[in-house]
This record gives C-alpha cells, sequence and structure tokens, in this order.
C-alpha cells in the first residue's frame, strides 16, 4: 500500500496543502453564524472566529505555496 | 554567567511561584482546582495552550532538526498543528465542553463505555508520567549548565518552583502563570533570532550560505524516500491523523478549554492559540537555520547542539540571561500543565469513578493535590533514569504514536456517528492499538504511516462491530454526539446533575 503512495509526484503536495488550508476556511464559512458567536458577549467583527482563522490560512496557504 | 544575568534568571525563578501562589485563595474545591472554577478567559487560554505545548526539548530538537533537515521541521508548527487546531476549536471542543466533562477519557466513557475511559485515562497518564521524568532531567541539565548547581539539586528547585503553584493553586494557577512564560518564551527567543539574523548577515545572506551546501533546506516538502519526512507520511501521518489526535484528544492540551468561562471562549482560546503557533518556527526552526549558516560543522547527533551553540557564542550580557529565562519558562509551563493534566486523569477518571465515589468535592481537592504532590515525587524519581535507562523513555515516546491514530478515530467515529456502539469503540481502540504495534514492533514501519493507518483500522473495526451489535439509546447519546443537540435550558440541567455527582 506504500509503494501505491510512493508513485504520486511531488508537486501533489503543495496541492493537497494547499487544498487542506483553503478546505478550511471555506468550511468554517459554512459554519452557521450562530454557532461561531455562541456564549459571546456580543457578535462584534473582531469576535468572528471565522476571520481568525481566514487570516491564519492565507498566510499559511503563502508560506506552503512560496517554500 | 554575568551577574546581570544571574540576576534575571533567579528574579524570574522566583517571581513566577510567587504569582502562582496568590490563586490559591481561589481554590475551594475539585472544580475550582482542575478547571480553575470554569472562569477562563480566551486569551489566558490560548496563552497557556503554547506554553503547555512548547518545551525547552522543543527548543533544542527543533532546532537540531532544522539543521539536518531545513525548514520541514515548521511542519510540526504550520500544517501538523494549524488545521488540527482549527479542528478541535469548532469540531470537539464545543463537546467537550457541553458535556460537562473533567476529562477527554471521561468524556468517551460517557460516549462509549468505563473500559475506554480507563484505558485511555491508564495510556494519556503513563505517557504524561514518561515525559514528565524527560522533562524533570533536562531541567537538572539545563541548570547546571548554566548555573553550575549539581543536577540534583537542579531538579529539586524545579520540582519546588512548579510544586509551590501546582499543588496549591490548580489549573488556574497554572494558566496564569503560563501566560507570563509563554511571553518571557516568546521574547527571549525572538531575541535570540533576530541577533542571529544580523549577524549572518539577513535572511539573503543566511540563504545563500545555507543552499550551496544544502539545497533541500529551503523546501517544506521532501521526497518520498526522505528517512524521517517524506511529503506522504507528513499529510497523512502527521497533518491528517497525529496532529489531530494531539489537538483534539490530548488531555494536556484540551484541559484548559474545559475551564473556560464559556463555549466561544473554549472555541477562541484554542483559535486564537494559532497565531502563536504560526510564529514559534521563529524561535526554534530560524535558529537551527542561522547556526548552520554560521557554524555547518556539526555532523551526526552533534547537530542538536545547533541552539545551545548559539546561546554561547552570540548572546551577550543581559540577552543571555532573558534567553535563559525563556529556555526555563518553555519547560516550567510544560512542566505544570503535565502534572495537572496527569492528576487530574488519575484523580477524576480512576480514583473517584474506581476507588471512592460520591465523597465530598472537598476530597477529590485533597486528593487532586496529594496526587499532584506523588507525581512530582514520581518526576524526581524517574528523571535520572531519563539517563541510566533510556530505552524506557524511547518506549514512552513510542507509545504516544501507537496510541494516537485509534484514540483520534474513535473520538471523531464517537462524536460525528451515533450508530457507533460502545462495543464497536472498545474494539476500535484495541484494534488500532494491536495493528499499530504489529506494524511498529514487528514489521517496523515509520511513525507517520503506522498513525494513519491504526486510525483507519480503529474506524473500519468500530464501524464493523458497530454494526454487529445492538445500538446505544438515544438517552445515553443526548448532548455527546452530532445530531442531538440539546437546548441550552436542558444542558444547564445536564450540567448541574453532573457537577453534583447526581447522573
Amino acid at each position: 500500500m506504500n509503494e501505491w503512495l510512493n508513485d504520486f509526484p511531488i508537486f501533489w503536495s503543495k496541492i493537497v496543502a494547499t487544498l487542506t488550508f483553503a478546505g478550511g476556511v471555506l468550511w468554517t464559512w459554512i459554519r452557521p453564524k450562530s454557532f461561531i458567536f455562541k456564549d459571546a458577549p456580543d457578535e462584534k467583527k473582531w469576535r468572528d472566529l471565522r476571520i481568525w482563522i481566514t487570516v491564519i490560512m492565507i498566510s499559511q496557504i503563502v508560506i506552503y505555496l512560496y517554500f | 554567567m554575568h551577574g546581570i544575568d544571574l540576576f534575571i534568571v533567579v528574579a524570574y525563578l522566583l517571581a513566577i511561584p510567587a504569582f502562582g501562589f496568590y490563586f490559591k485563595r481561589f481554590v475551594k474545591d475539585d472544580a475550582d482546582y482542575f478547571l480553575a472554577g470554569r472562569m477562563l478567559p480566551w486569551w489566558v487560554i490560548s496563552m497557556s495552550i503554547i506554553g503547555t505545548q512548547v518545551g525547552a526539548t522543543d527548543y533544542v530538537g527543533a532546532a537540531g532538526g532544522a539543521y539536518r533537515f531545513g525548514i520541514a521541521q515548521a511542519h510540526y508548527e504550520w500544517i501538523g498543528a494549524l488545521p488540527a487546531m482549527m479542528i478541535s476549536a469548532l469540531l470537539f471542543i464545543p463537546y467537550y465542553w457541553k458535556a460537562g466533562v473533567y476529562t477527554v477519557p471521561e468524556f468517551l466513557g460517557k460516549r462509549y463505555n468505563l473500559a475506554v475511559r480507563i484505558i485511555q485515562a491508564v495510556l494519556w497518564s503513563s505517557w504524561l508520567i514518561f515525559f514528565l521524568g524527560v522533562l524533570f532531567w533536562t531541567s537538572g541539565l539545563m541548570l547546571n549548565e548554566y548555573l553550575g548547581i549539581p543536577v540534583w539539586v537542579a531538579l529539586l528547585i524545579t520540582a519546588t518552583i512548579v510544586g509551590i503553584y501546582t499543588i496549591t493553586g490548580g489549573l488556574a494557577a497554572v494558566a496564569m502563570t503560563d501566560v507570563i512564560q509563554t511571553l518571557i518564551m516568546f521574547i527571549g527567543g525572538i531575541s535570540l533570532s533576530i541577533l542571529g539574523l544580523w549577524v549572518v548577515g539577513g535572511w539573503g545572506a543566511m540563504v545563500d550560505k545555507i543552499i550551496p551546501t544544502n539545497p533541500e533546506h529551503l523546501k517544506l516538502f521532501l521526497p518520498m524516500d526522505h528517512p524521517t519526512y517524506p511529503w506522504m507520511g507528513v499529510l497523512l501521518g502527521l497533518a491528517f491523523v497525529m496532529s489531530p489526535a494531539w489537538w483534539c484528544c490530548n488531555q494536556a492540551m484540551i484541559q484548559r478549554t474545559l475551564g473556560a468561562r464559556s463555549e466561544w471562549d473554549a472555541k477562541a482560546g484554542m483559535v486564537f492559540a494559532m497565531f502563536p503557533k504560526m510564529l514559534i518556527p521563529v524561535v526554534t526552526v530560524l535558529p537551527g537555520l542561522i547556526a548552520l549558516a554560521l557554524n555547518p560543522q556539526f555532523t551526526g547527533p552533534d547537530m542538536d547542539k545547533a541552539y545551545p551553540w548559539l546561546i554561547k557564542n552570540l548572546l551577550p550580557t543581559g540577552l543571555a540571561g532573558l534567553v535563559f529565562a525563556s529556555f526555563m519558562a518553555a519547560l516550567i509551563s510544560s512542566v505544570d500543565s503535565i502534572l495537572n493534566s496527569a492528576a487530574t486523569l488519575l484523580t477524576k477518571d480512576i480514583y473517584q469513578r474506581l476507588i471512592v465515589k460520591n465523597a465530598p468535592n472537598t476530597h477529590y481537592l485533597k486528593v487532586g493535590r496529594i496526587m499532584t504532590l506523588v507525581f512530582i515525587v514520581l518526576a524526581i524519581i524517574l528523571a535520572p533514569l531519563t539517563k541510566l535507562f533510556p530505552g524506557i523513555f524511547v518506549a514512552g515516546a513510542t507509545m504516544l504514536s501507537i496510541f494516537q491514530g485509534p484514540t483520534f478515530g474513535i473520538t471523531l467515529i464517537g462524536i460525528y456517528w451515533k450508530r457507533a456502539t460502545q462495543w464497536g469503540g472498545l474494539f476500535g481502540l484495541l484494534g488500532g492499538v494491536c495493528l499499530s504495534s504489529y506494524l511498529f514492533f514487528v514489521i517496523h514501519w515509520k511513525f507517520l504511516y503506522i498513525a494513519w493507518w491504526s486510525f483507519l483500522a480503529s474506524i473500519i473495526i468500530n464501524v464493523i462491530v458497530s454494526y454487529l451489535t445492538r445500538p446505544d439509546p438515544n438517552e445515553k447519546l443526548y448532548g455527546l454526539v452530532y445530531g442531538l443537540v440539546m437546548k441550552d435550558d436542558e444542558m444547564q440541567d445536564i450540567l448541574t446533575k453532573r457537577a453534583e455527582g447526581a447522573e
């Protein structure tokens, strides 16, 4: 089984990594807003966890495409 | 060490226990002790998570790894952590927090059965004790190396510093001191990296010095025949299994979110921790690359001397004390959290569940404090064995890779598949651990692949056995699995009953 995995060319690594980070961003934005803000004292922009995650994941996409 | 450096280190070593001891006054019962009275705000949780996760051994090991393999070492902080932290925050922590549990094994016990809970508690607490011994020994060596005091005296100093506030103040003291220690850790670590880059002539000059002799050192993904980081193993084993298992199922990581003052704080604590986590390679991996550019002479095991070499050869008076204090901060912030988590596992999952049930809360508070003291003594005893019997601790590290995949498999299925039964969970866990043991001890596979296949095996076994056994009733699963969500008042009622031990 591992030999079969070995046949994948290395450029797939960057594609999979980028899809992982981008998929993470998309997935958080389809979470209901009520779930993201559950128990939060208010719904100010800075409390939106989806924005935090988006900033981090986009930074990661840049890093993984660069290196 | 110069006078000013010594002053900084001694001031740090005195200030931390004094600050932590202050929180003793807030501890009235076991919930205060183990979960900080469920009052932790998101920013304390996030700093404590980072303080717990990054240890002094990471500094030396990651810098050595970067010296040896290059920037691929940063996978552990990036793709091998950030997506998993996001999953933990939004998929797992809400369920743990709503269930009102003290430990992850307690959650698995509610979802599956007592056997799963006990096996998980024993596996995690055994591993935490092993790791504690290693951390204590590291602290002894560091204090011996830099301050010149005997190792056994250094061990007692570490035990006293950590013991004073961990035994008395519990999770609140641990989390609050972690905030200070994480700040010190970053200030010292980033100072060293900036100074190192300045000495080497900047990023461009560093790259020019490294690339001619080490062309792969600035590539994140390495070929499939790489002995340690083949790219497929990094993605399948590290990013998709080991990292989620660590961030979603490790009591030491999860415990501070269970002490959150609200569900939002629990989630935000983990999400915000992703920011400092993303910067960790600046203080661990970058120094390894700087050391390689400045001194490419180290070979074999000596490559792990990259970080100590930088400290010894680069730092001016004053900064050496600060960096050493940051080194100690990284170490102590991991030791205190592991002590607290190990004591929680044994008190709540073993003692309260199997030995003395339904005692007053103050009784479990007393037992928790005694357990913490026992673990400190055990760690002091185990610490020197790290040197005498390294095989014991290699076994401890191996044990983690063996049960991480199956643990993540049964937790994931347990939360997101209602049909999974108690026997599916138990046999999924046991089957996965048996397979990974076989792959490790008999076939000698790389641990990244072992994690992936044992994770898959635990899921497949769980599904098969679940279909062959009787489904668990909805009443048992209420609030524990996806799709059986409670309304707020129902949840509050369950939390109150669980807190009173009346479930």
